[in-house]
């Protein structure tokens, strides 16, 4: 089966463009924290990509890749962007059940399979209360709804469910049934459409967090927030860990940064594809446009030269390197 | 010789209170806040079946405030001078004597308004006009119990009704109810424990929000040939004590699918009803008798429901500790309800086994036709359509088992058996790319199909 991280990143514009608000919202986090002296621990995939660009845009050198699968492992070896750069076998939760961490981190745990929401969603809320103050967790997660079931297991147990609103009303029955106490307790079945799902997820993190934390010394503070679909939607969800009695100053500077947002209100992420020529006519989207065609919404149907508004200083631009 | 002296008794107030609301959780105490409006709306339609619609109970929560306001008819002046601030119930206390409320100890309000804050505001509308209490910090702090002034004052519109306030929370309470994960878990826990009273059209609202009721029914044929709940009905001691067992609303599930069998569904398993309150929803544990002479839960029976009332004029007949929120097991009534739900669910239990290895399709075609109904509903269309049983112990009983209204597979299905087994990863994804070219194939798949190559080598 074909891993996501494997894919090459030139067909996977709106993972790019996440990445890049990733490394944005660190830069704007360095103004409070000095990010040097912090450990990155993530899953990395073969070409260690993050790892790279973390090192380089921010200059982090304590770097711990976790990887379960042994040839990924081996060829992130090889891959390495620094020579001291820790590589573990093992999984992500084996590795952050085993080992006590005590310094300031930045941790990226970045899910792609659907099968296992609940386990990836409670990885992250304990990492939420467990983390030193001042460290930061993302987390990505699959937001397929068909995860919850496809419509073919709908039919199979009842031919009404071809009636798409009843099929949404199964998938949230069966949401419920697997998220038990952590499901929101008001919800609709609308949430569960292939472009809402991702939200919802969102709102299941939130509240985790929020129970896991309860009663200890510490808030959480939400700094970017994604949603974008390349080949499967996902949602990203990224939190800073701060004192319980941490200026207001702090949060103001954070939510003046151009990105900022919640697991209540997500970045919505859906870059269109473009040619060259159409990006450089599009801009920065502030200008008259002329195409005597429309440019096609994409998989979550946002309007594209607002897309391209909102994120053109993080569209990924691809070249072809001959070796 | 010294004149004998006498020593103090008296509990101080800071004891008294600290023991108070040490034993309640924050919701439960909000609970009982909204127990007291229904207590309200109970007694302003005579202690018996108000038009629940008509009533509406609203609750906000801030970091810096607690309000609960209600249109259920107020506390009147006298009751409020005589009773409804002390400590305690009054022996000479018979307001609701003839009302199926579940309050007895006289500490609910009480209770909760020293647990979230310093300072309460109890305001409230009657027939007979308007007055506010407020409870002070300094009253609070002082040794003695003063009584509290009562200001009689100009009514706020024209509805009857109480509104509460607390201001000067405590620091936890305070922080509790900024975290949107508390105002979530309280909006379950009133859908859960006032469901009846929801279904009935009472209007509970939350931060503005509406709370929707958890809905428990169960199928029941109107033919009495066709399948209906085990019902069982009795009054012992003025208590009158319900049963209904059968099958739930949610789908069928008999299959691999892990989820399925991981699924927990709310309305499965046992709810307990006192005087319409929902002491316990979906209980799953030895409790309610899972796992004694009855299987323990698990997936296969998430299609079963059982729902067990107990309602009587007296509380203190019912079988539910002080906090009203969980059972009183050590009760006579309930011991001896314990047994018929157990017997109950056995009969049910029975029926899921003999369905467990034949399709979907063929098992849910007995349930076509078939309505959903709350258990009060239930009862009465067995009652009406069925010949009851009495029993021995004063009660009326249908077992749809004896009444052989249960329906079995029928004996030419060829029953299966599941094998499920655990391979690593990169030895499924080999065997997919061998037997489809694929390896984005259903690992359920694979094994179906190694299964049948092997099978047809088997035949030949």
């Amino acid at each position: 089966m074909a891993e996501a991280s494997s894919i090459p990143y030139n067909i996977r514009p709106n993972k790019v463009a996440d990445r890049e608000l990733f490394l944005s919202a660190l830069s704007c986090f360095s103004a409070i924290e000095n990010l040097k002296h912090y450990q990155y621990i993530g899953l990395g995939g073969p070409f260690l990509e993050d790892f790279k660009l973390i090192h380089i845009r921010l200059g982090l050198k304590k770097m711990v890749c976790v990887e379960s699968e042994m040839n990924t492992h081996l060829r992130q070896k090889f891959n390495a962007p620094l020579s001291d750069m820790k590589f573990v076998h093992g999984a992500m939760e084996w590795y952050l059940d085993e080992n006590e961490i005590n310094e300031k981190s930045i941790i990226w745990l970045d899910f792609t399979a659907p099968g296992e929401l609940v386990e990836q969603i409670m990885l992250f809320a304990v990492q939420a209360s467990r983390l030193p103050i001042g460290s930061i967790v993302r987390l990505t997660l699959n937001a397929n709804n068909t995860s919850l079931g496809t419509k073919e297991d709908a039919v199979k147990e009842d031919s009404s469910y071809r009636d798409p609103a009843k099929l949404k009303e199964w998938r949230m029955e069966r949401f419920k049934g697997l998220f038990g106490d952590l499901t929101p307790s008001t919800l609709s079945s609308d949430e569960f459409t292939y472009k809402a799902y991702g939200k919802t997820l969102l709102r299941v993190l939130k509240l985790a967090v929020e129970r896991e934390i309860l009663g200890l010394p510490r808030q959480i503070k939400w700094l970017l927030c994604t949603h974008y679909a390349d080949g499967q939607p996902m949602v990203t969800a990224m939190c800073r860990i701060a004192p319980e009695n941490e200026s207001e100053e702090v949060e103001k500077r954070i939510q003046e940064w151009e990105f900022y947002s919640t697991p209540n209100a997500p970045l919505t992420v859906d870059l269109p594809s473009l040619s060259a020529k159409e990006r450089l006519e599009i801009g920065d989207g502030n200008r008259e446009i002329n195409l005597d065609y429309t440019i096609p919404s994409s998989k979550l149907s946002q309007d594209p030269v607002a897309m391209m508004k909102r994120f053109y200083r993080v569209y990924p631009h691809f070249s072809r390197v001959e070796l | 010789m010294t004149k004998n002296e006498t020593v103090k008794t008296s509990p101080t107030k800071q004891f008294f209170v600290s023991m108070l609301t040490r034993d309640i959780n924050l919701d439960d105490a909000i609970l009982d806040l909204i127990d007291n409006c229904i207590d309200g709306a109970l007694r302003s339609s005579g202690g018996r079946d108000p038009e629940y619609s008509k009533f509406e109970i609203s609750i906000h929560v801030t970091e810096d405030k607690f309000t609960i306001s209600d249109n259920c008819g107020g506390i009147p002046k006298d009751v409020a001078i005589n009773y409804a601030f002390k400590m305690g119930r009054s022996a000479d206390d018979n307001r609701d004597k003839d009302a199926e409320t579940i309050g007895m100890y006289g500490v609910g309000m009480k209770r909760a308004l020293f647990k979230m804050g310093e300072y309460s505001t109890v305001y409230s509308n009657t027939r007979e006009g308007a007055f506010r209490v407020e409870i002070k910090p300094d009253w609070m702090q002082s040794e003695s119990w003063d009584e509290i002034p009562l200001q009689n004052i100009e009514p706020r519109g024209n509805a009857y009704g109480t509104e509460i306030e607390v201001n000067k929370l405590t620091q936890g309470v305070s922080k509790l109810f900024k975290a949107e994960v508390f105002v979530n878990d309280l909006r379950k826990s009133v859908s859960e424990h006032f469901m009846v009273f929801l279904q009935k059209g009472l209007i509970i609202r939350i931060n503005d929000e509406a709370v929707k009721p958890i809905i428990l029914e169960l199928l029941v044929h109107d033919d009495p040939k066709l399948p209906a709940p085990f019902v069982y009905e009795r009054v012992r001691d003025g208590v009158t004590v319900s049963i209904a067992v059968g099958h739930n609303t949610s789908s069928a599930i008999d299959s691999d699918d892990a989820f399925e069998q991981n699924r927990d569904v709310r309305s499965s398993g046992w709810t307990v009803l006192c005087n319409d309150r929902a002491i316990l929803v979906g209980d799953k544990t030895r409790l309610t008798g899972w796992g004694d002479n009855v299987p323990v839960w698990h997936g296969q029976f998430s299609v079963l429901t059982g729902i067990i009332e107990f309602r009587s004029s007296d509380a203190s007949k019912l079988p539910v500790t002080t906090t009203k929120r969980a059972v009183d097991t050590s009760s006579d009534i309930w011991l001896e309800a314990f047994k018929k739900m157990r017997e109950a669910m056995a009969v049910w239990t029975g029926y899921t086994n003999k369905w467990k290895n034949v399709k979907i399709v063929d098992r849910k075609s007995h349930w076509n036709g078939a309505v959903s109904k709350s258990l009060h509903d239930v009862i009465r269309t067995v009652i009406a359509t069925r010949d009851m049983t009495s029993k021995q112990d004063g009660g009326i009983e249908y077992n749809p088992r004896i009444k052989d209204a249960l329906p079995v597979p029928q004996s030419t299905t060829q029953s299966t058996r599941r094998i499920s087994f655990s391979k690593p990863k990169s030895e499924i994804d080999r065997v997919a790319e061998y037997l489809f070219e694929n390896t984005e194939v259903n690992p359920g798949a694979v094994g179906e199909e190694c299964f049948r190559i092997i099978l047809d080598e088997a035949k030949v």
